[in-house]
């Protein structure tokens, strides 16, 4: 596929490269990621509502992601790149951009809809290819305070109190002292089934069950809405992805060798429709 | 096609009739335009009240807005056209049977076509049959759902308001103005109101009376009862449907429709949307659009708020030329391979634009598609602390190909400054991040987030004419400035335009001025319209088209003398108003890979091929 769009590089472009590179003022350099996490999974299973749960202490209802959005996350000394990404990756074929040498990669599904997590394997997977090759990989099922009581009530994820919840249940309804809770859904994906995935997943990698991390620590289930488990998400996958950054952090004292530097540069894609 | 052919004939019509003399300097400004005005009335006296009488109308009488429609009594009017045959040769079949007042049963039908086949009578009456039906379905869109309706917007969880609203109430019916696309095989894709799957009947009758009046070789394209205009458009497989009350023309509707498509097209692709409909004739292609609904919802909103989409240009912040200047200077300077725009936007207005030579010289950036770029960033502003990369198709551009857009914003947590990137490789996030990087800290250097806080729209009573309350300038191409992106000046809304209500009113008497200046039947130059709350003058000539809105008191004489010294203001000011002259840069050695499809034919667009199989 990706012979398609590449370009025999001209002599012209090589010198225009160069230049550009030659005169780009070491000062202005980004922060480089040290790691990078993408979060992947169908449209509206809530990715993007984990995240912003995650960054922001909210649950809002967010507009449509288009594309790929690219957060730096500061943690600790450490500088963590999430990659929120849309559901239609594979249609325009940006997914292995995103997933490039990704040190983790959060699959989303949500726990009301069975075919979001069957969409995982069949659609999904695939676009990790590029990630790299000691990827660690998160099996999440978010939504899980509409099938679950215990995810009602916020464990994490910045507390109970997020701001448009709170503003609902105290508004004044005198003849309905606490509104119930809402009623709550058929739960279509088990835990069980998010687990033999996991193991499905880690096939697929051609990893071993025994050196990966168990399926019990790495299958979540989350709540956006309430913050259920999503602290405890990113902050365990933080610190699982703490020896990549340290071995690439030693890696690349002097080089310049980047995973995140896309390989493309080296074969210009030339045009949108080249 | 049709459209262009009716510039074609305004442009014409301007050339013919305006001496050369129409250079805007200041004194042939008012000579000319008295004498415009005199001969309009005269040219166009044979029976257009709404443009003679009205300049002697009593100011108390407030006309209603018509559509320029003859018949826009209470007749039903169903327009077709023979597919074939670009040039539109009207021949209307009345109905006498039918043309009562009773306007359930009346209808009247014009169908346009090559031959005069009488076969298409006997459809005729069979069209109408659906018409009523189509009628029916209109009012009673819920008689026909209401079973499932209900029952399928309960269950669907986490929709936006507007998307679980109940299609069977009144207050869903009242919409001023109604979008639906479907697909050829009737299944819906979009609802600008209620689920699509409520209206999954609805949107079913209407596919049914698109092909009914295909198969006789005609296109269906407009539906017009008393209260409504329905306007289809059908592009590739998608099918597009806008039922109006907002009195506009056809031609505008025409307009909207195609913007939707455009966004969708933005999204998927032209190529790729032809070839899942190849594959698959009745894939639901909502699952890949899902999420997307809210830019169509957005988009939609702006069209019927900001008058950028009637008149196809784009607004420009004022800004002191030297700072503008400055700003392009910065992009200019912060390129890598393959970028080809560099646009840097304030609150939803365009602060400067810098393109890729090459790509300038093959083509400038369509207004429409800097328009929906704008929706996007509308519709993606929400979680402002990312940086977006997205693939994005400039449909004006290239229908069948993906730019890659970086869109960031420089002044968080405000988020009004907002800078947009656009590269032909996929892969250049990175590299194109780092541009920004750059232009951050020379704006951080010179101070620009400050200055740029200060710009702001202006008021018109900077212009200083004291009966003129708003107008629109949108000044045409010139020779020296050919491949410049089309732009309008306009003040704020001020009083008495201040409420949502009274907003809207404007816009639309203005887009009537418009629809009657672009009216193909009868294209106008100049408009004086007294209606009871406000005077408009509407005026184009070969170097601009102006809409200017006075109080009601005006006289013709003092709109004349106000309009003489608005195009002397404009005149002064356009280095404030405008990008004048836009700026190059050069990344891309070898423009013929990033230039215009139709060049390379389908492998060309394989971009998109990743993944459709499979979602098939
Ligand atoms: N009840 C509930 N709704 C959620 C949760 N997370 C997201 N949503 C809703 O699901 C929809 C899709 O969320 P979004 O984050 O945009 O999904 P994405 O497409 O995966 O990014 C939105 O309407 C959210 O409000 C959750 O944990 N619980
Ligand atoms: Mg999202």
């Amino acid at each position: 596929m990706i012979i398609k769009y590449s370009v025999v590089v001209s002599p012209s472009l090589k010198a225009n490269q160069r230049q550009v590179t030659t005169t780009m003022p070491e000062s202005t350099k980004m922060k480089k990621p040290d790691v990078k996490i993408v979060i992947l999974g169908d449209m509206n299973v809530g990715k993007t509502s984990l995240l912003h749960r995650y960054t922001e202490r909210k649950f809002k209802d967010t507009i449509s992601t288009v594309g790929g959005a690219f957060f730096l996350k500061q943690w600790g000394p450490y500088n963590i790149s999430i990659w929120d990404t849309a559901g239609r990756e594979q249609f325009h074929g940006l997914g292995s951009m995103y997933c490039r040498g990704a040190a983790a990669v959060i699959l989303t599904y949500d726990v009301t809809n069975w075919q979001s997590l069957a969409e995982l394997e069949d659609r999904f997977l695939s676009l990790t290819d590029t990630a790299s090759t000691d990827c660690i990989f998160a099996i999440v099922g978010n939504k899980a305070d509409l099938t679950d009581p215990h995810a009602q009530a916020a464990t994490s994820g910045g507390g109970q109190a997020d701001a448009e919840l709170g503003g609902v249940q105290t508004q004044p309804l005198p003849a309905c002292p606490t509104p119930p809770a809402s009623p709550l859904l058929n739960k279509q994906v088990s835990k069980e089934d998010a687990m033999a995935l996991y193991g499905r997943v880690l096939r697929y990698k051609g990893l071993e069950e025994k050196t990966s991390p168990p399926a019990e620590k790495m299958c979540f289930e989350t709540s956006a809405k309430t913050g259920y488990n999503v602290d405890m998400l990113f902050e365990t996958l933080f610190d699982m992805v703490l020896p990549s950054i340290l071995k690439k952090r030693r890696e690349g004292e002097n080089s310049t060798v980047d995973l995140e530097e896309s390989r493309g540069s080296k074969r210009t894609k030339a045009g949108c429709c080249a | 096609m049709e459209r262009g052919n009716q510039e074609n004939g305004i442009r014409e019509e301007v050339k013919t009739d305006e001496p050369s003399s129409l250079k805007c300097t200041d004194q042939t400004v008012s000579k000319e335009l008295t004498r415009t005005i005199s001969s309009e009335n005269h040219i166009n006296s044979e029976d257009d009240d709404a443009l003679v009488d009205e300049n002697g109308m009593k100011a108390s009488q407030e006309r209603p807005l018509e559509p320029q429609t003859k018949d826009s009594t209470a007749d039903n009017h169903l327009e077709t056209e023979a597919p074939s045959d670009g040039r539109k040769e009207e021949e209307t079949v009345d109905l006498p049977a039918l043309s009562s007042v009773d306007s359930a049963g009346a209808h009247s039908l014009s169908i346009s076509e090559d031959t005069t086949d009488s076969i298409h009578d006997d459809s005729g009456e069979f069209v109408v049959t659906m018409l009523a039906r189509a009628k029916l379905e209109e009012q009673g869109m819920g008689v026909k759902g209401t079973s499932s309706p209900l029952l399928e917007t309960g269950t669907a969880v986490g929709n936006p308001a507007h998307q679980d609203e109940d299609v069977t109430t009144e207050r869903w019916r009242q919409h001023r103005k109604h979008v639906f696309v479907l697909s050829e095989a009737g299944k819906p894709i979009y609802s600008r109101y209620g689920s699509e799957e409520a209206l999954s009947s609805t949107m079913g009758v209407m596919m049914a009376l698109v092909s009914f009046v295909q198969s006789g070789d005609n296109i269906i394209r407009s539906v017009y009862s008393d209260e409504h205009t329905v306007v289809f458009m059908q592009r590739g497989p998608l099918v597009l449907v806008s039922v109006s009350s907002s009195r506009q023309s056809e031609q505008q509707l025409r307009t909207e429709l195609l913007y939707v498509y455009n966004q969708i097209v933005s999204m998927l692709t032209q190529a790729s949307i032809a070839r899942i409909f190849e594959h698959k004739k009745n894939y639901d292609l909502r699952r890949l659009l899902a999420g997307s609904e809210k830019i169509l919802d957005g988009l939609l909103n702006l069209v019927d708020s900001d008058p950028s989409f009637l008149l196809s240009a784009v607004h420009c912040l004022p800004l002191a030329s030297s700072l503008r200047d400055s700003l392009s200077q910065i992009l200019q300077k912060a390129i890598t391979p393959n970028l080809v725009f560099s646009i840097l936007i304030a609150k939803n207005q365009l602060l400067t634009i810098v393109q890729e030579k090459m790509v300038i010289d093959d083509a400038r950036l369509d207004p429409s598609d800097l328009h929906l770029l704008l929706n996007l960033i509308g519709a993606s502003s929400a979680f402002q602390a990312g940086e977006i990369w997205t693939p994005i198709c400039l449909p004006n551009f290239n229908p069948d190909c993906y730019f890659y857009a970086y869109i960031s914003y420089l002044d968080p947590p405000e988020c009004t400054v907002c800078l947009l990137l656009l590269s032909t490789d996929k892969e250049a996030f990175y590299a194109v991040a780092e541009c920004k990087r750059k232009i951050e800290e020379a704006m951080q250097s010179q101070n620009s987030l400050t200055a740029i806080a200060k710009a702001q729209s202006y008021s018109v009573s900077q212009v200083g004419v004291s009966d003129l309350r708003h107008f629109m300038y949108k000044p045409f191409d010139v020779p020296d400035n050919y491949r410049q992106l089309t732009q309008f000046t306009s003040p704020e809304m001020e009083a008495p335009y201040c409420s949502e209500e009274e907003k809207m009113r404007l816009l639309d008497l203005y887009r009537d001025m418009h629809s009657r200046i672009h009216s193909s039947s009868r294209p106008l130059k100049l408009i004086y319209h007294v209606a009871e709350r406000e005077t408009l003058l509407a005026w184009v000539t070969s170097k601009f088209e102006l809409y200017t809105c006075f109080s009601p008191l005006v006289t013709k004489a003092s709109a004349i003398n106000a309009i003489t010294k608005l195009l002397r203001w404009i005149k002064k000011e356009e280095d404030r108003l405008f990008i004048r002259y836009p700026p190059k840069y050069s990344t891309t050695p070898n423009p013929s890979k990033s230039s215009r499809g139709g060049k390379g034919g389908a492998d060309h667009t394989d971009s998109t091929d990743n993944g459709v199989l499979p979602l098939l």
